[in-house]
């Protein structure tokens, strides 16, 4: 059997000026009838660059095609893109939000494709159109056809942008990371949709992604790229059962689903007073409301309780909107609470006396440091990174003012930053040294309690692995307590010893990490779990558990 | 070379590279700066006196003795243009620096610590912006009387309200970034965090604002003097000079046409220095 | 149809502002020194018409019930009398409000043709010559003074090719349109300026944008990307973007009928400062802000028509 997509021997350069430099190097890879092809690799290996290649939308007009060719149907199209492009071939992307035309009706955008590709009428267009919206599982398409972008889900939105690229009727689809930006259990929902919409319309696929786990799941074989280049390929199974190329045994081993061993048993002592110990805690944001609308309120935590020991590493895990990270934040005192009690080392950070409140929050602010998300967005563009934890020192009190600069370079040293980084900015840094910048700041503080808010949620698998292994290190070295918001389970079970599961605001479980992980007691935890793509081929997406259906469909 | 123990906290910035490679900025600068050598040595640039009379001389066109001409009352018009550089690049100045004090210390306060303080600034905001600029101008001159001292209160009065709106938007989306929570929850003071860590960040933007104001600033103040309520005659102020030629637009039209080129130079001098600054400071509009 | 409830909500928003409005114009008079009675009236009044302005506005009374009498007069159409024209001010605001709202109009209309397809033809060959001679003249003319422009015009049409008439207004459609070309051009000029910038720029980050890009990668032509995907997404900055400066725009056209002699409200506004006809300038003040408050609630109705995400 001829392949339907072929690509030889495929470079791009990046040309300015006096420079070039090779962003693909020598691609050859083959897409065969009918098949589900993964793309790995983390950023900037190149692998949303490939794809943009051959469909003829380089994102620059620095770049140019150097080398190579790319044959759909044994027939050359590099050059001639134009006649393929949403034709035959279609593409999907990461953020469905930016990609759909927010002032256009999902219908007449996918009418669009209709009239343009087949050259239906209006109203055949229309017909087709609610008939595409119902294949790709929207429950009401007569409403949907009429409806805008911004009010659906982020799932919905993704399915929603797949019926536009359907409405070409492509022959192959190539899906760059079109469940990165949702949920664990959306995710699983997406990947079975491109499955099914596989089987029913023969479509060829190329999913491209950074989760070795999301490919290990549902494609047929898979490409992993690195720098540009492919270091290896094959079918799936014996790729992932024996990966020659080292830096495929490193993705591997970074994956987080694979250490099934999870934590040691908890080994801290309850004899001693809890760190944190929250009881009835309620958070409302004000919603909506004005001049003459009711206020209403949104109940991000309901009636949280919840003992932290010392010396614990606690996993806090949810989907968006759970309300794991506004539990951070009003623990550190950073949102009021509502309602409800928060003692941090017996002092009540709640205290109806402002006094109480304020002796409360001093200790707090000696006593514990956040590291939060985005690690670009969590330090000051305009300071260095040396006058960053200088600051910080410098406001404890604690170093005498000639120790400080050696003070931030020991501290530089024990996140593993080169000293060299001090005088510099956080632009000029990669994303993983931002996030080691970030931990040296909040260990500045020399905390007993560190929260780390989705702080790996950025950052590519392998970095993701170092700063798992670094906050790992840091809590065993110095007894730290850890408390780690994060949506990724896997990591968490591979770090924590105990996790709290939350879900619309509530606790629906907590427990040593080894049983929850093993034995969840709730179905909400034993569907999240489930959904995690796990790096075994053998294992069916979301565990093989039937979705719940259409419960995310929003007005 | 050995490399020191300590690497400082801020490297030294080569300004000097940056800017090279950038034509804009040294073209907008370099007509900032000629204007400014223009009004700072007037006096020995203006081959004649600016305001004196010469019933002889009356409307000539351009030529080698007098290369704008000259205007009704027999004025070399390059020597009025000259002198009127430190007229019209003072308006420029003085009208945006109080606008812009008032305005970042009322945005800043306000973006901070929102509640009713935000509440009450962002009404009176409202009110003053729901008067056309100028309409508001010509009234607060209505009351004080024609005049540049006029000017300039009036200017202070009305032209806060952009800076504060700009500074307060901008600290109000910083507040919520991470490195402002994170400063937060370090237990920096308030002042600190204001002036430390919001306030150089959202100056970025004000800073390329001010440039573009200065343009709206400068036209201000000639378009008020035009009307006859600014800089009053004889003095030698751009906005003055196109008035008095407006009685000779059939006859010679270069009375009119050489302040306005100033006016209009200076300002682009003003524009492209805003744009590269925007452009250095990757800010967006 | 919940989207437009704010028409009916927005008035009762503006309540404060209005409120504000009506303070600042009543302190415009009262703040000028001087017996406020002989301010209003002038200097050559009898005295039973100081007595009879006296009881009118409350000039005896404190100043916050001469504020009510103040709002009272306004509730009954009570602007007061020009000194200068004899008329009431209402009726003087109400002949010269036609020349200065088409002087608006056609400035806004001719701004639109000039800048829509110079930005869109500098946006689609971005770096191009093109481009950089749009770029160059659109940030010259954010600095060109009106009323220099508006006298270079006159200097070029009308005194040197004799196309156009150098000032007024004109009776008849015909003359007005004649009338109005160079003083809407001298407008748009200024504005399309602005304008050109703002729609380049949102423009070019339409074409870049995730939207363009989705289109693209379903086969859509270039032609069609543009037209009807980052144009529709550009214009809500554009329309923005126009509402902000209305107030410039009135302001230009204080000038604008000076050069031109156009006998509109800002001709009237500034021969009232001269003559200290205080009523008309108070009267003339309050329009202005009453129809850039009016203007703005229009964008904001434009706004949520063109972008379904907003509500307000």
């Amino acid at each position: 059997m001829s392949a339907h997509l072929e690509i030889r021997n495929l470079s791009v350069a990046f040309r300015d000026h006096a420079e070039e430099r090779l962003l693909l190097d020598d691609i050859t890879l083959e897409l065969g009838r009918g098949e589900f092809l993964g793309l790995v690799g983390e950023s900037g290996s190149g692998k949303s660059l490939l794809c943009r290649t051959v469909i003829g939308l380089l994102p620059s007009r620095r770049l140019h095609v150097t080398q190579g060719s790319v044959r759909l149907d044994e027939t050359e199209i590099l050059g001639r893109e134009d006649c393929i492009r949403g034709r035959r071939i279609g593409m999907i992307f990461q953020n469905p939000t930016s990609h759909l035309d927010p002032v256009m009706t999902i219908g007449k955008q996918i009418c669009e494709g209709l009239a343009l590709h087949k050259g239906l009428g209006p109203a055949a267009a229309r017909t087709e159109a609610t008939q595409l919206l119902r294949q790709v599982g929207f429950p009401d398409p007569e409403r949907s056809f009429s409806a805008y972008a911004h009010e659906f889900s982020g799932g919905m939105r993704q399915r929603a942008m797949i019926a536009i690229a359907l409405s070409c009727d492509p022959e192959i689809l190539i899906a760059d990371e079109p469940t990165t930006a949702l949920d664990v259990t959306i995710q699983a929902q997406i990947l079975r949709l491109l499955q099914d919409l596989r089987a029913a319309r023969g479509l060829s696929i190329i999913l491209i992604t950074h989760d070795l786990g999301v490919v290990a799941q549902t494609c047929d074989r898979i490409a992993v790229m690195r720098q540009g280049r492919i270091v290896e390929h094959g079918e799936k199974r014996a790729l992932l059962a024996a990966p020659v190329h080292p830096y495929t045994q490193q993705l591997i081993a970074s994956h987080p689903s694979l250490s099934h061993a999870g934590t040691e048993p908890v080994r801290h002592k309850h004899d001693r007073s809890p760190v944190f110990e929250i009881t009835d805690l309620d958070v409302t944001f004000p919603q909506g409301g004005g001049l003459l609308m009711k206020r209403r309120g949104f109940r991000a935590l309901k009636a949280v309780s919840l003992k932290i020991w010392p010396g614990e590493t606690l996993g806090v895990v949810g989907e968006s909107g759970s309300g794991k990270s506004t539990l951070a934040r009003t623990i550190l005192g950073l949102n009021p609470a509502s309602a409800g009690r928060i003692l941090f080392e017996g002092h009540d950070l709640t205290a109806t006396s402002a006094q109480l409140r304020r002796a409360g929050l001093d200790r707090l602010r000696t006593g514990a440091a956040m590291v939060f998300q985005d690690p670009f967005n969590a330090l000051n563009p305009r300071l260095t990174v040396g006058e960053t934890l200088a600051e910080v020192l410098r406001h404890r009190g604690e170093t005498p003012p000639a120790e400080i600069e050696n003070r931030a370079g020991e501290l530089l040293d024990m996140v593993g930053l080169d000293r060299a980084f001090a005088p510099r900015l956080p632009r000029s840094l990669s994303g993983g040294q931002c996030q080691r910048a970030g931990i040296a700041r909040a260990l500045a503080v020399n905390p007993r309690v560190i929260i780390a808010d989705e702080c790996v949620a950025a950052l590519d698998v392998t970095i993701q692995a170092q700063i798992v292994a670094l906050f790992r290190e840091l809590t065993e070295k110095t007894g730290l307590t850890l408390i780690f918001i994060a949506h990724d389970l896997a990591i968490v079970r591979n770090l924590c010893e105990r996790v709290v599961v939350m879900h619309h605001g509530e606790i629906v479980e907590d427990g040593p990490s080894a049983r929850v992980f093993a034995r969840p007691e709730k179905p909400y935890t034993a569907a999240l779990i489930a959904a995690i793509p796990d790096i075994d081929p053998d294992r069916p997406i979301n565990g093989g558990i039937p979705f719940p259906s259409q419960q995310e469909f929003a007005t | 070379m050995t490399r020191p123990a300590h690497p400082p906290l801020r490297p030294r910035l080569s300004l000097g590279l940056r800017f090279a490679r950038r034509p804009m900025l040294a073209t907008g600068l370099c007509i900032l700066g000629a204007f400014v050598l223009m009004a700072v040595f007037a006096p020995v640039v203006a081959p004649y006196d600016p305001i004196l009379q010469n019933g002889d001389i009356t409307l000539l066109p351009p030529s080698l003795a007098h290369p704008f001409g000259t205007d009704n009352f027999g004025r070399d018009l390059l020597s009025r243009v000259i002198w009127g550089a430190r007229i019209d690049l003072q308006i420029a100045v003085i009208g945006v620096v109080f606008p812009f004090l008032i305005g970042t210390v009322a945005g800043t306060v306000a973006g901070f610590f929102g509640g009713w303080v935000d509440a009450s600034l962002m009404r009176l905001i409202d009110v003053v912006l729901a008067f056309p600029f100028l309409v508001l101008m010509l009234s607060i001159i209505t009351i004080l009387g024609p005049g540049l001292g006029s000017f300039y209160i009036a200017m202070a009065l009305v032209g806060w309200v952009s800076y504060a709106r700009l500074i307060r938007a901008q600290i109000l989306v910083l507040k919520t970034q991470d490195f402002a929570v994170a400063a937060q929850s370090l237990g920096f003071s308030r002042l600190r965090i204001m002036f430390r860590h919001l306030l150089p960040n959202a100056l970025a933007g004000s800073l390329v604002f001010v440039m573009s104001d200065a343009v709206l600033v400068l036209l201000n103040g000639a378009s008020i003097s035009y009307l006859g309520l600014g800089v009053q005659p004889p003095l030698a102020e751009w906005g003055v000079m196109v008035f008095e030629g407006q009685g000779f637009l059939n006859q010679a039209w270069w009375i009119t046409l050489f302040p306005g080129l100033a006016i209009v130079v200076l300002a682009f001098g003003f524009s492209l220095t805003g744009d590269a600054l925007a452009d250095l400071l990757g800010v967006k509009e | 149809m919940h989207r437009y409830r704010f028409v009916l909500f927005r008035p009762l928003q503006l309540v404060p502002v209005l409120f504000g409005i009506s303070v600042i114009t009543f302190l415009l008079v009262r703040l000028i020194p001087g017996d406020p009675a002989r301010i209003l009236l002038g200097t050559r009044a009898t005295p039973s018409a100081l007595a009879n302005i006296r009881t009118q506005y409350g000039l005896d009374e404190p100043v916050w019930l001469q504020y009510f009498y103040f709002l009272k007069n306004l509730g009954a159409g009570e602007m007061g009398r020009s000194t200068l024209y004899k008329v009431d001010v209402l009726k003087l605001i109400t002949t010269r409000i036609e020349p200065t709202l088409a002087l608006v109009g056609m400035g806004v209309f001719l701004a639109l043709l000039i800048a829509v397809p110079f930005a869109a033809l500098s946006a689609r060959r971005q770096g191009s010559l093109v481009d950089h001679a749009v770029r160059l003249v659109s940030t010259a003319g954010l600095g060109f003074p009106s009323f220099w422009l508006g006298a270079m015009l006159i200097i070029f049409f009308a005194v040197r090719l004799e196309w156009l008439p150098v000032s007024g207004y004109g009776e008849t459609f015909r003359e007005k349109l004649s009338h109005l070309i160079l003083p809407g051009l001298t407008i748009a000029l200024s504005l399309s300026a602005v304008l050109t910038r703002t729609l380049r720029a949102a423009m070019i980050a339409g074409l870049a944008s995730d939207v363009a890009t989705a289109a693209r990668a379903r086969g859509m032509p270039e032609s069609r990307v543009f037209w009807r995907h980052v144009v529709p997404n550009a214009l809500v900055p554009t329309v923005n973007l126009l509402a902000v400066n209305i107030g410039w725009l009135i302001g230009g056209t204080v000038v604008v009928e000076s050069v031109f002699a156009i006998a509109g409200l800002g001709q009237l506004m500034v021969r009232g400062i001269f003559t200290r006809d205080y009523m008309v300038v108070q009267g003339v003040t309050m329009t202005f802000a009453l129809a850039t408050v009016l203007i703005n609630f229009a964008a904001d109705i434009i706004t949520v028509t063109l972008d379904p995400r907003i509500k307000l």
